[in-house]
């Protein structure tokens, strides 16, 4: 068991857990935020994706002690407050970007990322630099032509 | 009113997936909670000589280790098919026991052996890891051509030759008299491809035993949570019905995989009561590709005969289906009458026989995956289609249109009487909406570039809303497939809407309310819909075959009719009208050209205090209703794909993919596209790249999504979605069902484009690269020699 | 799966074909070999460590020597089981011909895999395996030199 302290969506968290526990688990059973979810055991689902010091992360990936100090959010971390929806968060709602819900953490999480690292490096975000984005993201519901969509229509409303 | 049948209104359900506030069955934690880990077996065929469990159950935090002989000691019952098929012979299919934990025998690479319980997930893995099964093992076969030959290994002790049955539909003597006398035959042997669902979300269960109350809840990962609940009572015997709650929270999508009610449901409930904790137990995705139910898997040969005007006499299908290594709940019911029940397609065939034998093979057992039987239908119609146009020199678009049905009620020779259409309609839109008029000039530009550029159609037909049930009934099914709903007005005027059907990403929280609003002029936000617990909820049927809409909204609408009635007789009376006067609009209730006017809230109301009700009426405002349809729906519609494919590599880019469908009425365009879209790209899915396969041996191969090749955003396009409905005659609301179109209609529409541009028809799913740079190079090298 | 190989050793063929059966120098040339015991004049028993792809197993195995013509032939029978990883069996035809005072080695083998390595692992087994067998033989090699 190691102590691990980290800050998750603003908030300081620590806990004694076993050394091999992975970061997605250790943010769904200790911290039981169950938006970050399962979707495979081989890394290319993209549905546990969450933000590590501000870069994209697949938290089955790391472990939890290896996050040690790190600033984490979450999908329940990205919105500015309770009451209001993230503008990436809104394009999936408005350009119905969403089916069973269940890659939409992921794929908000890594949107967004994918938005500010173009935004950075002065690159224009295109459909087909969506699509490429997209990799790590399996949905299996949407066809990802209305996830796309939502993506470009939260760029613009990110960068507004 | 703004947020009615037809229009585009945003979902009610998305805010809380869109915040990580949704509620999946692996988010649940019940107090004295143990976590279940299934030992299974490596082997796609042995006897199990022996279990040895002492070093699992040493280990720290283990519970216990249960096995198939515990189980069946408590007379859990065998797993049921729930569809009987007679064979040509008259005699009953012949399916094997299926015990949730195998006793004697395994039978595919992931059957399960024992149970593991343990305090944490970690501990229950490490002591599944820790038991020792000996097994003797046996030769396998893992597909139907190597299971039908002499001398197999035999799966199940009652089912000599591995066959389950043989079975035909339709009109053998007039079809092979049509087709001896045609002036044209065009034959192919095709196969449909094995495949995966993959739901993003993977199975899961919480079982918890009260033993106080003798009471069982699960929550579950299902799409039809009431049906689950009516087995498990009535056939597994884990609990009677009254002691047993079934919840099916959110579910992160279905597809068919969660129809069925597998081992480790009803073993977590099972062991709950044994150990007296919680058991949840939540598949890894390795798991998911072992034990949830494949899809498709048939072999045929098909022969379709045309006269010397190209009119289609005959069709003659023989089909070869793999289900697995038992029976699961449907299966036995998709090769049969939901395939073959669809191969006269959109056309006028006056002679159509199949007959279909079906095979035990050591893999997972195959069942209904989107679509279900008519997706194999659909490719193989619309693939022979296409071929004898080729071979007959004309404009494939135009040997359809000569063939389609035009005058509706159409009976045709294989059960189905399609009640409404209009083929052509389709056919002409989506050739407009696809540009096809320009399409040889794109090739001559694609051919510049060194591409080879390629068009395909697809004219796919379905039917969804599987009725009525005295019909269903009398082909072998076992239960009934209608739908119920409750209108609960509450006092304050607000509404819910209790139904048998399931969401699992449909967005029915949003549509059913539109329908509510529609009749009753009210905002969604004043509805609420209910569905997914038994304990709430009346006995329903569920989530599948595009049901929903045309069977779950009927008899939404129906209970809707019963509360209208006692609205206006309430109103009429308070506000001393006639009811024929009353009118329900703007919120509220008022008698036609006057003033008088009642509140809807204040109709609520005066039904609950029940101080001024008409004479004899009972109080409250609360209609429940069973709708059976009178026939199944039939949607329909028209695709054209135009591909790109690089000779040099065999890669395929679909650049254009056109549907023209026909759902009938549509409640929320925007929702009805999106699952046109997921549906076409789960077809672009089995026509390029997904593939379940297992060695000689019975081995998993395509096992994770390393090697299961899931369509990700960058092999797929954007969609361009048409409609033009004709109205279904057969239920109240005119609906069709739109959640399998797309899988059903698109595969055949990629291969025909993609054989169309590299000139060989020697394809099959999924067209790989390889397989395509193959084909190419065959055309080339058939070349070369002449 | 079917793999088939051919080495030079720079021994006799008589120290060769003693060498495949001295569990100290076998168990020295199988990679992740941990333990090997002759349980009979023909038979082992051994523990190896191994990973293939994302798997990483350790496989508890009986080993068994067929149909041998001493110098020239044998047929090596092996099974091993690695919990949930799975299985591996299969069966090896090792040929030794005298080239001087060389020795070449030539072998067919069939093996067979299941559980989690056969599912995950698929891809990679033929790679591996190969990978395998030329480090068997090339430690093989530097047993018979440093004896």
């Amino acid at each position: 068991m190691t102590k691990v302290s980290m800050t998750v969506n603003g908030k300081a968290r620590s806990a004694e857990v076993p050394d091999n526990t992975l970061l997605v688990d250790y943010i769904r059973e200790n911290l039981r935020l169950t938006g970050t979810h399962v979707g495979c055991d081989t890394s290319q689902c993209g549905a546990c994706v969450v933000h590590v010091d501000g870069q994209a992360v697949k938290a089955c990936t790391m472990l939890a002690v290896s996050a040690q100090g790190s600033d984490i959010t979450t999908i329940e971390g990205v919105a500015a407050s309770k009451n209001e929806l993230h503008p990436m968060q809104l394009a999936f709602k408005e350009n119905h970007g969403l089916q069973c819900g269940f890659c939409t953490p992921g794929m908000i999480m890594t949107a967004t990322d994918m938005v500010e690292r173009y935004k950075a490096a002065g690159k224009e975000l295109d459909e087909q630099s969506i699509r490429e984005e997209l990799e790590g993201n399996i949905c299996r519901c949407t066809g990802y032509h209305n996830i796309v969509k939502s993506i470009a229509d939260g760029a613009s409303k990110m960068n507004a | 009113m703004s947020e009615g049948i037809g229009t585009r209104v945003l979902r009610k359900e998305d805010k809380r997936f869109l915040t990580g506030k949704g509620r999946y069955t692996d988010d649940i934690v019940e107090p004295n909670q143990a976590y279940a880990a299934f030992v299974r077996s490596p082997h796609a065929h042995a006897e199990i000589n022996g279990i040895d469990k002492s070093a699992a159950l040493a280990m720290e935090g283990v519970v216990d280790v249960l096995d198939g002989h515990q189980l069946t000691g408590d007379e859990i019952g065998n797993i049921i098919c729930g569809w009987g098929i007679t064979s040509k012979d008259g005699t009953p299919m012949n399916m094997g026991a299926w015990s949730a934990l195998a006793t004697a025998k395994v039978r595919y690479v992931g059957d399960a052996v024992c149970v593991v319980i343990a305090d944490t997930k970690a501990q229950a893995q490490a002591a599944a890891e820790a038991v020792d099964v000996d097994y003797n093992v046996l030769p396998a076969v893992s597909n139907v051509l190597a299971s039908m030959a002499d001398g197999a290994p035999q799966i199940h002790e009652n089912a000599p030759g591995n066959q389950i049955f043989d079975w035909e539909i339709g009109l053998k003597d007039e079809t092979d008299a049509a087709l001896a006398g045609a002036a044209h035959t065009t034959t192919m042997d095709i196969t449909n491809n094995r495949l995966s669902p993959n739901p993003m979300e993977p199975r899961s269960a919480v079982a918890t035993y009260n033993e106080a109350e003798d009471h069982y809840t699960l929550y579950t990962t299902s799409q039809n949570p009431h049906v689950a609940r009516l087995v498990l009572s009535a056939f597994y015997n884990v609990a009677p019905e009254h002691k047993l709650r079934v919840i099916a929270p959110d579910v992160g999508g279905g597809f068919g995989a969660k129809i069925y009610i597998y081992p480790e449901e009803i073993t977590c409930l099972w062991a709950s009561m044994k150990t007296e904790r919680s058991i949840k137990w939540t598949s890894t995705r390795s798991e998911a590709f072992l034990t949830d139910a494949h899809g498709r898997d048939h072999v045929s040969t098909a022969t379709m005969g045309f006269d010397a005007n190209n009119k289609i006499v005959g069709f003659k299908v023989n089909t070869k289906a793999n289900l697995g290594g038992y029976m699961s709940l449907f299966s036995s019911s998709v090769p049969t009458y939901l395939y073959a029940t669809l191969l006269s397609g959109q056309y006028n065939i006056p002679a159509v026989y199949a007959d279909v034998q079906t095979y035990y093979t050591n893999t997972v057992p195959v069942d209904a995956y989107r679509g279900a039987g008519r997706p194999e239908a659909s490719y193989l119609v619309e693939r022979m289609m296409e071929t004898a146009a080729r071979e007959l020199g004309v404009d494939p678009g135009e040997l359809r249109r000569a063939n389609f049905v035009q005058e509706f009620p159409h009976q045709t020779p294989v059960i189905m009487a399609y009640d409404s259409g209009d083929f052509a309609g389709n056919l002409d839109q989506a050739k407009a909406a696809a540009d096809v008029a320009g399409f040889e000039g794109r090739k001559a530009e694609a051919a510049r570039r060194g591409k080879l550029r390629g068009l395909g159609y697809s004219n796919y037909i379905e039917a969804c809303g599987i009725a009525p049930s005295a019909a269903v009934g009398s082909l072998g099914a076992g239960v009934g497939l209608w739908e119920s709903a409750e209108v609960r007005v509450n006092p304050v005027g607000t509404i819910e809407i209790l139904t048998g059907s399931h969401s699992h990403g449909q967005g029915h929280e949003t549509t059913f309310a539109q329908l509510v609003s529609d009749r009753f002029d009210l905002p969604t936000d004043n509805i609420q819909i209910v569905h997914g617990d038994t304990d709430k909820v009346q006995f329903g049927m569920g989530t599948y075959g595009s049901r929903s809409g045309a069977v779950g909204m009927s008899a939404i609408s129906k209970a809707l009719d019963k509360v209208e009635a006692k609205v206006k007789k309430i109103a009429a009376h308070v506000l001393e009208a006639s009811e024929d006067d009353i009118v329900i609009e703007g919120g509220e209730v008022k008698v036609k050209g006057t003033d008088k006017a009642m509140g809807w809230h204040e109709v609520g109301l005066s039904a609950y205090t029940a101080h001024n009700l008409p004479e004899g009426m009972e109080p409250g405002l609360k209609e429940g209703a069973f709708y059976d349809p009178t026939n199944f729906t039939f949607p329909a519609g028209c695709y054209i794909c135009e591909v790109e494919v690089d000779p040099k590599t065999g890669v395929t880019e679909i650049v254009q993919f056109t549907a023209s469908d026909d759902f009938g009425t549509i409640i929320n365009p925007m929702i009805v596209e999106g699952q046109v879209h997921g549906g076409i790209a789960q077809g672009i899915g089995q026509a390029l790249l997904e593939h379940a396969v297992y060695d000689d041996d019975g081995q998993l191969l395509s096992g994770s999504y390393m090697d299961y090749t899931m369509p990700r955003a960058d092999d797929l396009p954007f969609y361009n979605v048409n409609h033009h409905s004709t109205e279904c005659p057969g239920n109240p609301l005119g609906m069709k069902g739109c959640g399998e179109a797309g899988a059903i209609g698109s595969p055949p529409a990629v291969i025909n484009a993609i054989t169309s541009a590299i000139g060989n028809n020697n394809l099959s799913m999924p067209a790989t690269p390889a397989k395509v740079w193959a084909a190419i190079n065959e055309v080339s090298a058939a070349q070369a020699a002449e | 799966m079917d793999m088939s190989g051919e080495y030079r050793i720079e021994a006799s063929i008589d120290q060769v074909w003693a060498a495949i059966q001295n569990p100290d120098i076998l168990k020295a040339a199988i990679p992740g070999c941990e333990e090997l015991d002759k349980t009979s004049d023909t038979e082992m028993s051994a523990k190896v460590s191994l990973k293939i792809g994302p798997v990483k197993a350790k496989f508890a195995g009986e080993v068994e020597l067929q149909d041998m013509i001493e110098p020239t032939s044998l047929k090596i029978q092996g099974e091993g089981k690695g919990g949930i990883a799975g299985f591996a069996k299969g069966g090896a035809d090792v040929q030794l011909a005298a080239d001087g005072d060389e020795t070449i080695l030539t072998y067919t083998a069939k093996a067979q895999v299941g559980g989690k390595i056969a599912q995950l692992g698929s891809r990679l087994i033929q790679s591996t395996a190969a990978k395998l067998a030329d480090k068997f033989f090339a430690n093989l090699k530097d047993q018979l030199a440093n004896t």
